[in-house]
């Protein structure tokens, strides 16, 4: 650990870029999947493509669908955040979406009856009430994009896995042990996080 | 661009057999290990409530993990090549299979197992003739997480010594050479594809047709 | 409604609500509202954030290759160029040969350290010559017309050294490289991504030598000395001023058919950096001329094997140059 107080500062700027890409990927692919997902709540074949495209992408070993778009973007963070957001599409699309459906029809109509338009039904009665379910593809969404901005460095992203790869590269496990663990700490916290505003989301929803 | 990929295949048959081969041993086996692991540890767990909270909020732990993180904690203790790759896809695989053979098992409906129990099974029978077969198409869909998991973190073993189809891929990248890439990254993804979609076949068909949805 | 949600990875999906509930709870809007607002700011602190990162004034950028002499080299060209005066941004560690070459060619970066041989065999593609003038004046002129300046070499070349255990040598009496040839099936080579396919690599050990190993396998490259003590590989391709060498007692294999050229260091710039920045030129070629064989190989053992910092292992270099304070 001495080498971690004697270089704290390397550590936090990796942590900075880790954290910077991830937010980046994440509110990309929200955006996205909010808006597929609200369509595919709507129309079950766009759901049942979403879910096969989504699923496809998740399937594909992080490090080959990095490599397969070096290609198209060359390496570092643009390529990087392309493979984040394919990776998240899955998850959040079928949560978004799952969790519209879910709401009960009377509250629609009910609303609708209240001379609520489609829009208002939308942002006032039916993400609400999903918000729960969305949170927690979101959650899900987070640790997989921390876990490949931890890959990415490979094709210098940027980020914690950094300080793996150089730590492999001198053969210095200090270097390995702070790099591995600062990332899974900041999966856990970020998990964590997110699990409490899912849960207190839910309570309120009930 | 394919065709590159393509000659550059067909001009290193063995050591694109070799590494495919590697690939497909360490997945396997690491699979293997963590179900042989991880079904009867869930199935144990699950017995108390606590001990199956413990597992399970460990195991979600675990599933945080980035899979390279594991794989580089390996390297200063276990050293390079396919022994430490293999124990770190093995602990990879453990999380998704040990939550859900716990969970499935403890949701095993309540009056099943009041029935089986009047009949006058034994726990052990209990277990492998009542609880394990209604458990195990969740199971099963823990061992699919999984063993995805396992053949993209494959991916990365190459670069601890590992072998694999990611040589391919790091070769690749170093010398900017896409064809080599290719010849890395697509069967490494058809590798993925492939066993999702038999894994999903396999699923399905062991699920009893009671209980399918889809 | 309630649906029994078994698969975990989604958490359970069903939402209970029996009750009819127009106004839904002003807590969950609230909620909402400022979910989608705290998305909003940090989307927007982010793009700023990116842009600012972007724009960083940095007049020179330099870059290195994957392993550690790169790393110290290119941390002492920065440092040298900043008691210059000149700004710095560094980009260390972007990959193998080509990746940096390519970073260069793009304008991602403005230089970094190179040897004159892999230039000539690994970029250019040229044929294998000795002459260390030769190659240099080749390379140079080369790279000129790509608009890319060869700087000064420094005095210390790093050439492959093929090596293996002590042991090993004692074992099959190795000396040459030509011996190696001869038990060359028995054993296992490890090495980097690039040494496959490199002309001076794998394919030029089997054309010029007739080397075929047993098994080859790659790794990453700072992990070779571990895989070579743990006896997992037995044959490295080790560079001449690795510290790990001398440490782990290895026996260096000779070249006696001369299959390598010179590999001098020497750093390629851009020319419109070089233009932009008079002073550039002269700090560097200043301070490759302190750069000796006996003292990179030092820095380099301090790094593997004392695990030092190479921003550390540089600065302590230039101050006993006098080149920073």
């Amino acid at each position: 650990m001495n080498w971690l107080l004697g270089n704290w500062d390397q550590v936090l700027v990796a942590l900075g870029e880790h954290v910077a890409i991830s937010l980046t990927a994440l509110a990309i692919a929200s955006a996205l999947s909010l808006a597929i997902g609200i369509w595919a709540a709507r129309n079950e074949r766009v759901f049942n493509a979403a879910l096969a495209i989504g699923g496809i992408l998740y399937t594909i070993p992080t490090l080959a669908f990095l490599a397969l778009l070096i290609p198209v973007v060359g390496l570092g963070k643009t390529n990087a955040v392309i493979c984040m957001v394919a990776f998240s599409l899955l998850i959040m699309i079928r949560n978004v979406a799952t969790g519209i459906r879910a709401v009960p029809h009377d509250v629609v109509e009910a609303a609708e009856g209240m001379g609520m338009n489609r829009f208002e039904v939308l942002t006032r009665i039916e993400l609400p009430l999903a918000l729960p379910v969305i949170v927690a593809g979101l959650r899900i969404a987070t640790v997989t994009v921390i876990s490949v901005t931890v890959v990415a460095a490979y094709i210098n992203a940027g980020g914690l896995g950094t300080l793996i790869f150089a730590g492999i590269s001198n053969d210095f496990a200090p270097k390995i042990w702070t790099g591995a663990l600062t990332a899974c700490a900041l999966a856990v916290a970020a998990d964590l996080c997110l699990a409490r505003l899912e849960g207190w989301l839910r309570r309120r929803a009930s | 661009m394919f065709a590159d990929a393509w000659s550059y295949l067909a001009g290193h048959p063995r050591q694109f057999g070799a590494a495919l081969w590697t690939h497909v041993a360490l997945s396997a086996s690491a699979l293997a290990i963590a179900v042989a692991i991880a079904v009867p540890l869930g199935t144990w767990v699950a017995e108390t409530r606590r001990a199956a909270l413990v597992a399970i909020n460990a195991a979600n732990i675990g599933r945080t993990l980035p899979s390279l993180a594991i794989l580089a904690l390996m390297m200063p203790v276990l050293g390079t090549g396919f022994a430490p790759a293999l124990f770190a896809l093995t602990l990879l695989a453990l999380p998704p299979i040990l939550i859900n053979t716990c969970t499935a098992i403890r949701q095993v409906d309540a009056d099943v197992v009041d029935a089986a129990r009047g009949m006058g099974m034994t726990a052990m029978n209990l277990v492998r003739k009542v609880k394990l077969p209604i458990a195990l198409p969740v199971i099963f869909a823990g061992i699919r997480t999984a063993a995805i998991q396992v053949i993209s973190g494959a991916v990365l073993a190459a670069y601890i010594g590992g072998g694999g189809l990611g040589d391919f891929i790091t070769a690749g990248i170093a010398m900017m050479a896409v064809p080599q890439i290719l010849v890395g990254a697509i069967p490494a993804t058809l590798l993925a594809l492939g066993t999702d979609f038999l894994f999903g076949r396999l699923q399905r068909a062991l699920t009893p047709v009671g209980l399918r949805t889809g | 409604m309630r649906r029994k949600g078994l698969l975990i990875d989604t958490g359970p999906v069903g939402i209970e609500n029996g009750q009819l509930q127009l106004l839904v709870g002003p807590a969950v809007k609230e909620a909402s509202v400022q979910c989608i607002g705290f998305i909003r700011v940090l989307a927007t602190a982010l793009a700023i954030a990116a842009l600012g990162a972007g724009s960083a004034v940095a007049q020179v950028r330099v870059g290195s290759k994957n392993f550690t002499e790169q790393f110290i080299v290119a941390e002492i060209y920065a440092q040298a160029l900043e008691a210059a005066g000149i700004k710095v941004e560094r980009k260390i560690n972007l990959g193998g040969t080509l990746i940096a070459h390519k970073a260069l060619e793009e304008k991602q970066i403005d230089l970094y350290p190179e040897y004159t041989g892999t230039m000539l065999l690994a970029v250019l593609k040229g044929e294998p010559m000795t002459d260390r003038k030769a190659v240099y004046d080749k390379v140079k002129a080369e790279y000129a017309a790509k608009g890319l300046v060869v700087l000064n070499e420094t005095p210390f070349q790093n050439t492959y050294n093929m090596v293996v255990r002590p042991e090993t040598a004692a074992q099959y009496k190795l000396e040459t490289l030509s011996d190696l040839a001869k038990v060359a099936k028995e054993l296992k080579v490890g090495a980097g991504p690039e040494f496959r396919d490199r002309k001076d690599g794998l394919p030029g050990l089997k054309a010029k030598y007739g080397i075929e190993f047993k098994e080859d396998l790659q790794m990453a490259i700072g992990l070779r000395y571990q895989a070579l003590a743990n006896k997992q590989i037995d044959v490295v391709n080790g560079y001449s001023t690795d510290g790990m060498i001398g440490a782990l007692k290895l026996k260096r294999l000779k070249d006696d058919r001369n299959l390598w050229p010179p590999y001098y260091l020497a750093p390629v710039v851009r020319k419109e950096a070089l233009d932009a920045n008079p002073k550039l030129a002269e700090a560097l070629n200043q301070v490759s001329a302190l750069l000796d064989e006996a003292s990179m190989t030092e820095m380099n053992y301090k790094v593997d094997g004392e695990k030092e910092e190479p921003k550390d292992v540089a600065r302590a270099f230039l101050k006993a140059k006098g080149i920073v304070r």
